[in-house]
């Protein structure tokens, strides 16, 4: 099976939304400015509710701001 | 740093310094009598109090506003724990259950010292490493 993990685009989401801070995102939807930055980095994984949080923030789908891919590997030469 | 981080970090440390200092003194007096032995161990102890709550005030000054946890610190704090809870069971195992046929009075009451110490130091480390390595699930 083809190994699929969470791919986000918050970061520029959050950019094309008036420059919203992390710290102000954070506070919005009631977690930390740390965790908002290791889902963009793709450190965390959000809870389903966060994620439905986050999308309402923005008033996209959720699925425009998470997509579940298949993980990309580097090629060998 | 997440106020949790932080917090494990000082934990971790004070932990790793004290019972390091705590089982080299064991290890160096050996035999004493029990007044000594639980000196040793409330000294250790009252030093770990006083280091935690300077810690813990400085850290809540320092984080007034804003929301302290949220999910990930609770997630990342129930994945560690679990794990040191399995192995502080099995410590607790070999401590209550098989130690005292061969071992007898303080040999018993390090061993289990160092199993609760040992299970704290890796749900410390284990949180510090999650946080900086990630976690997606």
């Amino acid at each position: 099976m083809a190994k699929k993990r969470l791919r986000t685009n918050l970061r520029l989401t959050r950019f094309l939304s008036n420059e919203m801070t992390q710290a102000e995102l954070g506070e919005r939807i009631g977690v930390t400015r740390q965790t908002i930055a290791a889902i963009e980095a793709g450190k965390y994984s959000p809870t389903l509710e966060t994620a439905f949080r986050l999308a309402d923030v923005f008033k996209k789908p959720l699925e425009e701001i998470f997509q579940w891919e298949t993980e990309s590997r580097p090629k060998r030469e | 740093m997440p106020i949790k981080e932080q917090f494990a970090r000082v934990w971790l440390i004070t932990m790793l310094v004290t019972y390091f200092a705590y089982f080299s003194a064991v290890v160096v007096v050996g035999e004493t009598t029990p007044l000594n032995q639980i000196g040793m161990f409330a000294a250790t102890a009252v030093v770990q109090v006083i280091v935690i709550g300077i810690a813990s005030a400085v850290m809540e000054i320092r984080h007034k506003e804003g929301p302290k946890t949220d999910e990930r610190d609770q997630l990342i704090d129930q994945r560690a724990t679990r794990v040191a809870y399995h192995l502080l069971i099995c410590a607790m195992i070999v401590v209550g259950c098989l130690m005292p046929f061969n071992n007898s009075g303080w040999k018993i009451f390090h061993a289990a010292v160092f199993s609760i110490a040992l299970a704290e130091i890796v749900r410390y480390g284990l949180i510090v490493s999650m946080y900086r390595r990630g976690w997606d699930g």
